[in-house]
């Protein structure tokens, strides 16, 4: 009973949630206080958008994952800046314009994955590469495009209850997932293809069209993260989405969904991405050097693995 | 002397399910034993504590005549235990060879991996099955190219190919037809002239009385009875599986009447393996699909229901062409696909048995959003028919017992109300009652207006349930029974290609 509930990855996430807050809070008094608490589900809104969209990837299983959610939020950023410019009523153009294009981008990568069969860590690497030289090009490594004084108070100002307006995008998101992966056919055809792909296929399941689909939504989702990103920092350049394609993956991991597919569920994977932050807020708090971060989030990846990769697959 | 195996008093839970509450079996050198017992009663639980893969709550078990400690199925293995899986054991992605030979492989001197030491090996293990091998088989093709039977074959050249003293076979001829056993017997037989014992389980009483020295059976987690073949009979073994529930006897029917609209008809129906079949099937009829094992009866039913489409022909529904390209559009016109290779073709591990059922339903009413509890008692009332053993629809699939398992992927379709069942072995690992009300159903179903084609590695399924028997060689059909021509005899002549 006792080693069920430590092995029950909601749990897990939850319980590293109070013990990152309570070493924050020794490090440094003052770590877990209100205001504070507020500014790191911030951040992890930011990473748990993208990551909604890296899970559902992993959840259709095929070796799904989706390596160019950085620059994809980069890309977001960088279109972002340059569309809103400074203006308030250029916000929603904004993120339709973001959005499209992750969105097209990654439907070409389930294209990839899906007709052409290419392996999705090539494809979406292969894309990273892409998409990084078309923004080189683009951008010419200069800075570029700033954000809408409102979006920016959506992200960083207190809206209601004194939380900022992106958490209840959050939450709405949350919602939304639990509802797409639970109560429609489409969430249910999700995990069927990641379960076993030829069984979902003689249940009459769409495979193709939806893998294709899942990469566009991880894309679509790249690309709203990448507006919030610029809401967030103020500007954008060109490696802002960068660290995300890591911190997402491991969210996935954390919230235990199955890098095999066909498992897990969207709010683990919200406490694994406010897991993550906290983790990442200690360990700037430590002064740690962004290699050591990466490092700690890589060990941190590897551990999880050991912990539940390793339940067993079904074989023939 | 003490015997080969000697098990007593054996339980274990799984959670809140009692798989064994006294399990007793009792081997002996040189001996070949039937395990028996109907789905969920424990016989796999029981064969995978022997193995050391299940470790048990409690109970002796001696091997040799020594308390044994089983940690892990390799010390089952020194012990000269082996075991085949009910689920199979293999590596979809390895190629035969490498499943056959992994975790032992062949070595040369100074411990390289012998590539030709494995050949040789692999080809001399091979041999026995040879003729009865079907297309495209070799021990350098990926398992997962591979037909059910083949799967099922190259499982036991794995078992036997480490040369354990006692071999325990879960269901090792489920998919296998009749030549295949035989085959599979005389080896048994060889092995037990050598001293090797086996235990051997599967829901064919022929099969049990035609190989058998000793029969143990199991009811609801307990051995109940344990016999010597020679001095006991059908009656009184299947008395000790079921109690005293009355099995249902065979289901005598009147013949569809000859006029009854056409379900679905196939014209000219051609692919790779495929030449040019034709048939239909009436409402209120069960055609069967009889031959050797692999002739063209899987690839028509795949065809006829788009997972592997026809190169060439024409598929009409209810009398309207309409083309199959997809599973999803002839599940959409009402058809249904059952297999029996239900690990490859029908389980979605790791998913709760609702989801398991589910799926096909949405589709074929193209709900978009749902709510569960609009669908449960639906589903609960398709498993009740079938006599599912389980404890809540929303527990794992992998919790159920390989028969019980079987009868969700049955479920699943009828859940959907479908009008033409296509069934591919779907018998397989169901015990003998539940065949029954099974067949049972589906001629209830027939007599709604169902059309059903119908394929089983068992003749005595075929013969048991069809109006008509069409008899497939080589991706043709070549002879077709009906009425007094469906005996056992007229279908084993028809299937070996003579005239019947
Ligand atoms: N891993 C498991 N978790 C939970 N329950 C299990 C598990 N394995 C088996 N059971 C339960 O234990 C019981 C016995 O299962 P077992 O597989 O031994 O039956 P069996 O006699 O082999 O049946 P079959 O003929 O269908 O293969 C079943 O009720 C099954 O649901
Ligand atoms: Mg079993």
């Amino acid at each position: 009973m006792s080693t069920a509930l430590i092995r029950n990855p909601l749990v897990l996430a939850f319980l590293s949630i109070l013990v990152i807050l309570a070493a924050g809070e020794i490090i440094s008094p003052g770590f877990a206080r209100g205001d504070q608490i507020s500014k790191l589900l911030t951040v992890s809104a930011i990473l748990g958008i993208v990551a909604a969209g890296q899970c559902l990837v992993v959840i259709g299983g095929r070796e799904g994952i989706d390596l160019s959610v950085g620059v994809m939020i980069s890309l977001g950023a960088v279109l972002a800046g340059n569309v809103m410019s400074g203006s308030n009523g250029a916000i929603a153009p904004a993120f339709l314009v973001a959005g499209g294009a992750t969105f097209l981008i990654g439907i070409v990568n389930g294209l990839g994955v899906t007709f052409l069969r290419i392996p999705p860590l090539v494809m979406t690497l292969g894309m990273t590469g892409v998409v990084q030289g078309g923004l080189t090009v683009i951008t010419r490594g200069i800075p570029s495009g700033n954000a809408a004084p409102a979006l920016m108070s959506f992200v960083n100002e207190p809206l209601f209850l004194g939380l900022p307006g992106i958490l209840f995008i959050w939450a709405l998101i949350g919602v939304l997932m639990w509802f797409l992966l639970r109560r429609t056919d489409l969430g249910y055809a999700i995990y069927a293809m990641g379960s076993n792909e030829r069984a979902a296929t003689l249940v009459g399941v769409p495979v193709r069209f939806i893998r294709v689909l899942l990469y566009g939504l991880s894309g679509l989702f790249a690309g709203i993260t990448g507006v919030l990103v610029i809401g967030y920092t103020g500007n954008s350049f060109v490696s802002v989405g960068d660290q995300y394609m890591l911190l997402s993956i491991i969210a996935v991991v954390i919230g235990g969904v199955s890098l095999n597919g066909g498992t897990g569920n969207y709010f683990g994977v919200m406490l694994g991405a406010i897991a993550l932050t906290l983790l990442q807020s200690v360990l700037t708090t430590l002064q740690l050097e962004s290699w050591g971060r990466q490092l700690t989030f890589g060990v941190v990846l590897v551990l999880l693995m050991l912990l539940y990769g390793r339940s067993k697959r079904q074989r023939v | 002397m003490a015997p080969l195996l000697d098990v007593a008093g054996v339980a274990k839970r799984f959670g809140a399910v009692t798989a064994l509450s006294d399990g007793a079996l009792r081997v002996g050198t040189g001996e070949i034993h039937a395990l028996l017992g109907a789905n969920g009663s424990g016989k796999s639980t029981l064969c995978k504590i022997i193995a050391g893969a299940v470790a048990r709550d409690a109970g002796v078990l001696q091997l040799h005549g020594a308390d044994a400690v089983l940690k892990h199925p390799r010390d089952a293995e020194r012990l000269g235990v082996g075991l085949f899986y009910q689920e199979l054991s293999l590596v979809p992605q390895l190629t035969v060879a490498d499943n056959i030979f992994l975790g032992h492989e062949r070595t040369a001197p100074l411990g390289f991996l012998s590539a030709r030491r494995k050949r040789a090996d692999v080809t001399a293990l091979i041999s026995r099955f040879a003729p009865v091998l079907g297309d495209g088989f070799s021990p350098d093709v990926p398992v997962a190219r591979l037909a059910a039977d083949q799967r099922q074959i190259v499982e036991i050249l794995k078992v036997l190919s480490r040369k354990p003293k006692l071999i325990i076979f879960d269901e090792a001829t489920a998919a296998l037809d009749r030549r295949q056993v035989a085959i599979f017997f005389d080896v048994l037989r060889e092995l037990r002239a050598e001293g090797v014992s086996s235990i051997f389980i599967s829901h064919r009483m022929d099969e049990i009385f035609a190989v058998s020295d000793r029969i143990t059976v199991m009811r609801n987690g307990v051995t109940v009875a344990s016999f010597a073949t020679a001095d006991t009979d059908q009656d009184a073994v299947v008395h000790a599986m079921v109690g005293d529930a009355p099995l249902r006897e065979r289901i005598e029917h009147p013949r569809p009447a000859n006029a009854a609209p056409a379900r679905i008809t196939l014209t000219s129906g051609t692919s790779r393996r495929l030449h040019g079949v034709s048939l239909s099937v009436g409402a209120g009829e069960i055609l069967g699909l009889g031959g050797l094992q692999g002739q063209g009866q899987s690839v028509l039913l795949q065809g006829l229901f788009g997972a592997a489409p026809f190169t060439n022909g024409t598929i009409a529904i209810d009398g309207k062409p309409v083309p199959v390209r997809s599973p999803a559009a002839a599940v959409r016109h009402g058809v249904a696909y059952v297999s029996g290779d239900r690990g490859r073709d029908a389980a979605l591990q790791g998913r709760s048995i609702f989801e398991n059922i589910a799926n096909a339903t949405l589709v074929r009413e193209k709900r978009r959003v749902f709510w569960p509890r609009q669908l449960k008692p639906r589903f609960e009332e398709a498993l009740k028919q079938l006599n599912t053993k389980y404890a809540s629809l929303d527990a794992p699939i992998g919790s159920l017992s390989g028969g019980n398992q079987q009868k969700v992927f049955i479920a699943r379709w009828l859940a959907t109300g479908a009008k033409v069942l296509l069934l591919d072995d779907p018998a397989k690992g169901v015990d003998l009652g539940a065949k029954a009300d099974f067949f049972s159903l589906a001629r209830g179903l027939a007599a709604e207006g169902a059309g059903i084609v119908f394929y089983a590695s068992d003749d005595a399924e075929l013969l048991s349930v069809c109006d008509r028997i069409l008899v497939f060689n080589s991706g043709r059909i070549t002879a077709e029974l009906t009425g007094s021509t469906l005996t056992s005899f007229h279908l084993t002549k028809a299937a070996y290609g003579e005239a019947a």
